[in-house]
């Protein structure tokens, strides 16, 4: 296929747009595209490009930018340049322009997960071999814990079962 | 319990590793980007007081560590170890972390997010890391108030963790899929519900040794558990598929390899590497395909501690080519 703009070279770059939900593509030669400004796609970490899609909120929306975080005093251009948020402020105040971006990272934009301080630290012991075993159960029974004891019994049997 | 890399001779084969990470704020600092030193010590200072009050009660014990008091030569040992990520390790001086004796549970704190909980473990384990850290961290986040948001749950530095803050990953050894092409199909098939595939270190690394990490990308609107189980699922069809390609592999060519690799590990002088490693995961195929005992070979642990900042810090040699021998006698030594 030759470059849609010289019609000289091969196309060796697509480039597709989305503008207001309207989609118009492109296949154009490295020159052509390099002279539109389609440079270096190589893909960097997803920080950078989270970046460059929050810095074009800025050039579309100039208006929007002036404000700043009353927590960290962050602003929206520092937020878009790094791609990282201030604070945890930040999301309330930038909100309104965040929202459509975590929409487009993860698809949604409602938490689904876990609630703070729903677990309680409990680190379960790890079960010892069959001998240290036998040697638990000894040890309840001698001290006529009896349901503890069936369940250590029952474990054992299980393991020697294997 | 052994350190990751032991466990994963004993009980690992296609899949190597298993990993949790949970990215956690408080909720009255800003972010690390924005902390002044005055902030990093206090945070460090919060957070040491939390750890130390949960060993005291003998759930937990973790040691905490000052980064700035530890070698240059251990960082570097550390990140290939997989106990800290390359990023905490480039700007380690006002961080800390607090770490279990065998390694599996450590808290890198002061990196992009103030509190980083991570449980690594052997083979496939992704429940048990996981309900650990998630235990941890309810613990911690009782002393400490996590920041949070009833919409977008917890909040991160970057907005690619908001949610959970919950990126699991497994690691793959995937030489067969590697060698016929495969990985591409894999990356595809693990992209479709949002899981990335990458070389062995993570972000940004070349696979070597035919290892792949598989994580999740998505923190919103996905639960921990929803994450883990899509993880676990197409982990088992990547195993699926790898077992498939080596049992299409002639055996005759394959022993005649990994027994050349033997060979190799075992009369070097200098190694470098990418041959190690190239070679020490023709080996790890072969002790998985029966044709080399399991006990004679630790692969995964030769894997770790041949690495550059490992044989430094054990020999404290310093050329390339002086670590080349290292390696070489390390190995010799070892099979």
């Amino acid at each position: 296929m030759l470059c849609q703009k010289c019609g000289k070279n091969n196309a060796t770059t697509h480039i597709k747009t989305v503008i207001n939900g309207k989609v118009t593509e492109q296949s154009l030669c490295g020159y052509c595209a390099a002279k539109q400004g389609y440079t270096g796609f190589s893909a960097g970490p997803i920080s950078n490009i989270l970046a460059s899609m929050l810095g074009q909120t800025i050039q579309v929306s100039a208006g929007i930018s002036s404000h700043s975080c009353g927590c960290c005093g962050a602003t929206f251009a520092d937020v878009a340049e790094t791609g990282k948020v201030g604070c945890a402020e930040c999301y309330r105040e930038f909100g309104a322009e965040l929202l459509p971006y975590l929409k487009r990272i993860h698809g949604g934009v409602r938490h689904t997960g876990k609630v703070p301080g729903t677990k309680q630290l409990v680190i379960k012991e790890e079960t010892g071999s069959v001998s240290e075993l036998k040697a638990k159960l000894a040890s309840l029974v001698a001290a006529e814990k009896y349901e503890e004891a069936a369940v250590v019994r029952d474990e054992i049997k299980k393991m020697e079962g294997k | 319990m052994a350190c990751w890399y032991k466990e994963a001779d004993k009980v690992g084969d296609i899949i190597i590793s298993s990993r949790v990470r949970l990215a956690r704020n408080l909720s009255d600092l800003p972010f690390p980007r924005r902390m002044n030193d005055d902030m990093f010590i206090q945070l460090k200072a919060r957070v040491k007081k939390a750890i130390d009050e949960i060993a005291a009660t003998g759930d937990l014990k973790l040691k905490f560590i000052e980064m700035n008091a530890v070698p240059e030569n251990e960082i570097n040992a550390m990140v290939e170890r997989h106990v800290i990520s390359p990023d905490f390790a480039r700007n380690y001086h006002d961080r800390a972390i607090a770490i279990s004796d065998d390694e599996s549970v450590s808290v890198m704190i002061g990196e992009e997010d103030h509190i980083r909980i991570q449980v690594i473990y052997g083979g496939m384990a992704l429940d048990k890391a996981y309900e650990l850290a998630d235990c941890l961290d309810t613990a911690l986040n009782e002393k400490l108030g996590f920041a949070y948001d009833n919409q977008l749950g917890f909040l991160t530095e970057c907005p690619t963790n908001i949610g959970t803050g919950l990126r699991a990953s497994v690691m793959l050894h995937l030489p067969v899929c590697e060698s016929s092409g495969q990985i591409a199909a894999v990356s595809d098939a693990a992209g479709k519900i949002g899981l990335t595939v990458r070389g062995m270190y993570g972000e940004g690394s070349k696979a070597g040794a035919s290892l792949y990490q598989i994580s999740n990308q998505i923190t919103l609107g996905i639960s921990e558990e929803n994450a883990i189980s899509n993880l676990k699922v197409i982990a088992e069809q990547i195993v699926d598929r790898e077992k498939a390609a080596r049992a299409s592999l002639d055996i005759k060519e394959l022993e005649d390899a990994v027994f050349r690799a033997y060979g190799t590990l075992k009369y070097a002088r200098l190694l470098n590497s990418e041959e190690f490693m190239k070679l020490i995961s023709m080996i790890k195929l072969g002790i998985n395909m029966g044709i080399i005992e399991k006990d004679t070979i630790r692969p995964i642990e030769l894997l770790i501690i041949a690495q550059p900042g490992m044989l430094q810090k054990s020999f404290s040699v310093m050329s390339p080519r002086e670590r080349d021998e290292a390696r070489a006698e390390m190995v010799r030594n070892m099979i």
